[in-house]
């Protein structure tokens, strides 16, 4: 037995030696090739491959700590950042990242920003209005969205893949096709429709339309109830950490 | 004293198994709809075989990124939160001071339809935006890459270029040294001025400084945070003009308090 794990040991190290020294090798000459060299990585003996707590959900930054009100659904794949405030009834989803590490992100009564998005928020924005991301009430961020500084007065609906840059505005009851990409600066009317990249005026939205957007958010809203259901108020997960740590002879 | 607090102690620890045992029977009437919380097998770093990624020990990469295989990272370079680096098939080297931001994904062909397999080269001092997808490319040093652009196998930004937000770059494009170049498909749209070539390097160095700030609080072990969260409750009523009025000097405790160069007026002006 210990001869068998000798003998993969050595093999094991042979081939990672010769790995390591034909990469060195490797991007020495790409470096020299197409970018100035780079300083010679030195990686750190104190990095860890895993972590068990895994990803934090809610990261203070100095005095800044992420609120989230009591009945919000946040899903626990999602980073919460900086200054993030999420108001009450409105969900996060999946593997979304809100960073307010450089400004504040407030994310409204009853709003939700679906899978995969991006919010994050400018030191400054080229508007000179104060570069805070603020989404108002009843506003749907559709999956993969990815929001820069920007405002989203209340009922608005916004669609997948959407790409608001440094100081956007869209007014209330505006709604944003998929793939729609807004320039620095973009104010979106009332009550109109648009689409593209970059976004153009499609065509202005009938009153039954405008009546239809606040009741996706609270359909929204019901269906993340469902998922907030799941959820125990408190993991139960520090009992297998307990005992991962008892096997491992670690005293508490 | 010392037999109270062990008294105490052994009747918290009655308290935990019954609440144990409370807990076991809910599992018990849940049945099979029972989820079962498990460790977060989520690996940061992961190696495929011999294929092990290679990270310098001033970068930061988010616990919950993932960089994949034969990838290496430089000096100061940042990996975002959600950021999948898959170097699987072949190679990614991601330069120094280089920022890879939240939810983007570099990833590398092994065959494409014309043939040629390309590694994934990131220079130094790029800064690659949000949700970015960079597919087999070259980017060169000290260029910028939008938030949600897509670049295809092949596609090569030289020095100083621009990838506007939303841009669809295709299959060995070449986007020449200071131009911005977007849409869908990524055409020529302008030639980028001193000043934001300027901007470009400064937004580098102000990404790595504020990454310094997230590694920081990321590598946080429970003692820590748990100290952290008192303090900061206690100094959430702190009003400065009260403290002036009554005479009393109090200052923010040095773990709450954020370094000055993550603001773009203090930082320090990156060597041109």
């Amino acid at each position: 037995m210990t001869s068998l794990a000798r003998l993969t040991r050595k093999t094991l190290t042979a081939t990672n030696y010769h790995h390591l020294l034909r990469r060195t090798f490797a991007t020495e000459s790409a470096a020299a090739k197409t970018t100035t060299a780079s300083p010679p990585i030195t990686p750190s003996p104190d990095r860890v491959k895993w972590d068990y707590r895994g990803q934090r959900q809610i990261i203070p930054l100095g005095q800044w700590l992420p609120k989230i009100a009591v009945d919000a659904y946040v899903a626990p794949n999602v980073v919460l950042a900086g200054q993030v405030n999420v108001l009450d009834g409105s969900s996060v989803w999946n593997g979304a990242v809100l960073r307010g590490d450089l400004n504040k992100i407030t994310l409204g009564f009853c709003s939700n920003i679906q899978e995969k998005s991006v919010v994050h928020a400018a030191w400054s924005s080229p508007t000179g209005l104060p570069a805070e991301t603020m989404i108002e009430r009843f506003v749907t961020v559709g999956a993969y969205c990815l929001l820069r500084s920007c405002t989203i007065e209340p009922e608005c609906i916004i669609g997948q893949h959407s790409i608001l840059m440094e100081g956007s505005l869209v007014e209330t009851h505006s709604i944003l096709e998929a793939g729609s990409v807004l320039p620095p600066g973009r104010r979106i009317p009332t009550g109109e429709l648009w689409a593209g990249n970059p976004a153009r005026f499609v065509r202005k939205l009938t009153h039954e339309e405008t009546l239809e957007i606040p009741k996706l958010a609270v359909a929204i809203n019901d269906l993340s109830k469902e998922y907030f259901n799941e959820y125990l108020p408190y993991s139960t997960i520090y009992l297998e950490v307990e005992k991962m740590m008892k096997s491992h002879g670690i005293s508490i | 004293m010392g037999t109270l607090g062990r008294a105490i102690y052994v009747v918290g620890s009655w308290i935990r198994g019954a609440g144990q045992a409370v807990d076991r029977a809910g599992c018990a009437l849940q049945a099979t709809h029972l989820f079962e919380e498990k460790v977060s097998r989520h690996r940061t770093l992961m190696n495929l075989f011999d294929k092990d990624p290679v990270v310098d020990k001033d970068a930061f990469v988010a616990p919950g990124a993932s960089v994949i295989g034969d990838v290496q990272v430089g000096r100061g370079s940042s990996i975002w939160y959600g950021c999948v680096l898959r170097g699987d098939v072949n190679s990614i080297s991601v330069g120094s001071g280089t920022n890879i931001q939240d939810n983007a994904l570099v990833h590398v062909a092994k065959s494409n339809i014309s043939g040629n397999v390309m590694p994934t080269t990131i220079g130094n001092n790029v800064t690659v935006g949000h949700g970015a997808v960079l597919h087999g490319c070259t980017v060169e040093d000290e260029a910028f890459v939008g938030m949600g652009a897509t670049l295809l196998d092949g596609a090569y930004v030289e020095k100083n270029a621009m990838v506007a937000a939303g841009a669809l770059v295709r299959q060995n494009t070449r986007i020449p040294f200071g131009e911005v170049w977007g849409g869908n498909p990524a055409k020529f749209m302008r030639k980028l001025t001193e000043e934001e070539i300027a901007f470009i390097s400064q937004s580098a160095t102000n990404y790595s400084n504020l990454a310094m700030v997230h590694a920081a609080e990321n590598a946080k072990g429970f003692e820590e945070i748990e100290l952290e969260k008192s303090l900061r409750k206690k100094f959430a009523r702190k009003d400065e003009e009260y403290d002036s009025m009554i005479g009393v000097v109090r200052e923010t405790p040095e773990e709450l308090t954020l370094p000055d160069n993550i603001l773009p007026e203090k930082a320090q002006k990156s060597p041109a």
